[in-house]
């Protein structure tokens, strides 16, 4: 696939896909870019996905907090917040509205 | 470049960039916690330095910098000839508190000699220098002793100021540090290569505490390692509210100067 | 004070870790003696006295020299230019005390019938005048080599020239000269006079010309205005 277009959609929606994986519990940078990896969104580079933290952050749709891991370093730990929580359904939301016709119609022009 | 020189330039260019002290480390030990856990090359991960501190500074803002200060030195109309031949004519250049001034143009264009001019070790044929507050200046070379410690030049400076022995030595191995220099175990200054020699220069010009700062090319024979170094504490002297005069034969992207004079005899009277 | 002490630490330091240099010099008092010490003792010691003026100025030269680059920066980090050439003065005389204590052991044990009072004078007249003398001619010569020079063309003036002839009391040791005179050949105690006085004049002309050479080197130049800090 072009790997442009997709650095492109993933602009565009990776505050949403690091929100829905916080929805479950706490993470840090390299746990969400793992998962987002196995999932199947594909390799997140740490310069892509630290900037998005620090601007959901920012916002306050998560917070922060650096801990000792068990055994491994500090690390960074983010936690959705009630904003964040709303902000990723109103967000899901769209995205969905978005995305549905969006693969109607590509569907049609790929299977004609 | 490794993975800590990755980080060190990376910090620094947060710096440059004025983004705020725990902002920064926090941002700088949270690429460092992600280096260690995943491995791969900076480069891949995170991109240049400069492209990732830029990416963040987008991210969470900046720090307003502190406004330029009140002006710490005004040279005005400096002109000097010897024989017949114009060194200078004409130069002005005015810098405040919290700035840094690069004077650069070509070779043999008076760039040296205006600095000594601001520093009040050759008089001009006409023009004037103001300054306010404590003036220290840092030549191209010499202004060491090739037969002394770095430590015994730490407590001659010292001295000067009335700082006893200890606290002089003390403060300036804490300022070669900022350098990235030990200069604790180091040889008599006539043993030192010339980068490090050159660190020693600039350690005794800062010890001063002065208000105004003027660097005769600082980095000759530095590393990239080094030069970085000396842009970050350049900054961060800056940021203190002193005013700085570098002498320069080339700016790069790493040089966020605020002033630039330009003594290249095309544009001469420099622009500020 | 302190700063007088520290300019004057360090330049103690500095000469001492000049060993090559400074083994050479005292080399030339040495031999001075040697080569004189069969035929007549007035001679050997007048050489010997040379010899230490020779020693205590080149080294005071070498000191000035070397501090050209730094006095300046020294001036900006809150040294007055008398802090400076004191300072480097008082080492230089330590040094110099320090140089004359060995080769005056040396005339008592080596040579007898000597006023050796006389001689420990003539020798302080050598230390005294040689630091500012070699200050002076470090402070107006660029370079060493041409100070070195200058400085033995005034040494060898020194050792050829009649001391009774009237222009030998322009040349800067002819003190010691005087009182080794006085100690050797145990003439009247006008030499003694004579030669302290000259001692005394020249060493006090010769720091004032110094302080006058550094006051200037070290000015405030007056394009440069220091506006008090807002």
């Amino acid at each position: 696939m072009d790997s442009d277009r997709r650095g492109q959609w993933l602009r565009g929606v990776l505050d949403l896909c690091v929100l829905a994986l916080l929805r479950d519990g706490e993470s840090y940078g390299y746990q969400l870019a793992q998962s987002l990896d196995a999932v199947g969104v594909g390799p997140i580079q740490g310069g892509t996905l630290y900037p998005v933290l620090l601007r959901l952050q920012r916002t306050g749709l998560v917070t922060a907090q650096w801990r000792e891991g068990g055994s491994g370093p500090a690390r960074k730990y983010y936690q959705l917040t009630d904003d964040g929580r709303a902000a990723l359904r109103q967000g899901g939301n769209a995205w969905l509205a978005f995305v549905a016709p969006v693969t109607s119609i590509v569907t049609k022009g790929v299977d004609g | 470049m490794n993975a800590d020189d990755w980080l060190r330039a990376f910090a620094a260019e947060l710096y440059q960039r004025r983004v705020g002290g725990d902002a920064a480390r926090h941002v700088v030990a949270e690429a460092a916690t992600h280096l260690r856990e995943g491995g791969g090359d900076p480069w891949l991960v995170f991109g240049s330095p400069q492209a990732y501190a830029a990416a963040i500074v987008e991210s969470i803002g900046t720090a307003p910098g502190p406004r330029p200060g009140p002006v710490r030195l005004h040279a005005r109309g400096i002109t000097k000839r010897y024989g017949r031949h114009v060194v200078l004519r004409d130069a002005s250049l005015t810098v405040r508190a919290g700035q840094i001034a690069a004077v650069v143009g070509a070779n043999g264009c008076g760039k040296s000699t205006f600095l000594r001019i601001c520093a009040g070790l050759v008089s001009p044929d006409a023009g004037e220098v103001a300054v306010s507050g404590r003036l220290s200046y840092c030549p191209q070379q010499g202004g060491t002793a090739d037969f002394l410690l770095p430590d015994e030049h730490f407590v001659l400076v010292g001295a000067g100021q009335g700082v006893p022995r200890g606290p002089a030595r003390q403060a300036g191995r804490a300022a070669a540090r900022n350098l990235g220099w030990d200069a604790e175990d180091a040889a008599l200054a006539r043993h030192l290569s010339g980068g490090t020699r050159q660190k020693l220069n600039l350690t005794m010009s800062t010890l001063t505490q002065p208000d105004v700062l003027l660097l005769d090319e600082p980095y000759q024979g530095f590393d990239q390692g080094s030069y970085v170094n000396l842009w970050d504490q350049l900054t961060r002297l800056r940021d203190e509210g002193r005013a700085i005069v570098v002498v320069t034969h080339l700016l790069n992207q790493l040089d966020r100067v605020d002033v630039v004079l330009d003594l290249t005899p095309a544009h001469q009277g420099g622009r500020s | 004070m302190n700063r007088l002490v520290t300019v004057a630490e360090m330049t103690l330091r500095e000469l001492a870790r000049r060993r090559g240099v400074l083994l050479l010099l005292l080399l030339m008092p040495l031999t001075f003696w040697l080569i004189r010490r069969d035929s007549y003792v007035g001679q050997s010691v007048r050489a010997l006295l040379l010899g230490i003026s020779w020693a205590v100025s080149t080294a005071a030269l070498f000191a000035t020299s070397a501090a050209r680059e730094l006095e300046p920066r020294l001036r900006l980090a809150g040294y007055r230019p008398h802090h400076l050439y004191i300072g480097r003065m008082l080492g230089l005389w330590a040094l110099g005390l320090a140089i004359a204590v060995p080769f005056f052991l040396l005339t008592v044990v080596d040579a007898n019938n000597l006023r050796y009072g006389g001689i420990a004078v003539a020798m302080l007249c050598c230390v005294a005048v040689a630091a500012p003398f070699g200050m002076l001619i470090g402070a107006l010569l660029p370079r060493e080599l041409e100070g070195t020079l200058l400085l033995l063309t005034v040494v060898a003036m020194q050792m050829l020239l009649d001391p009774a002839d009237a222009g030998a009391k322009l040349t800067p040791f002819w003190s010691s000269r005087e009182i080794g005179t006085w100690a050797v050949d145990h003439t009247d105690d006008g030499y003694l006079t004579r030669g302290v006085l000259h001692g005394l004049v020249v060493t006090v002309l010769l720091i004032a010309t110094v302080a006058g050479v550094f006051a200037v080197r070290l000015r405030r130049r007056r394009h440069l205005h220091q506006v008090p800090i807002a």
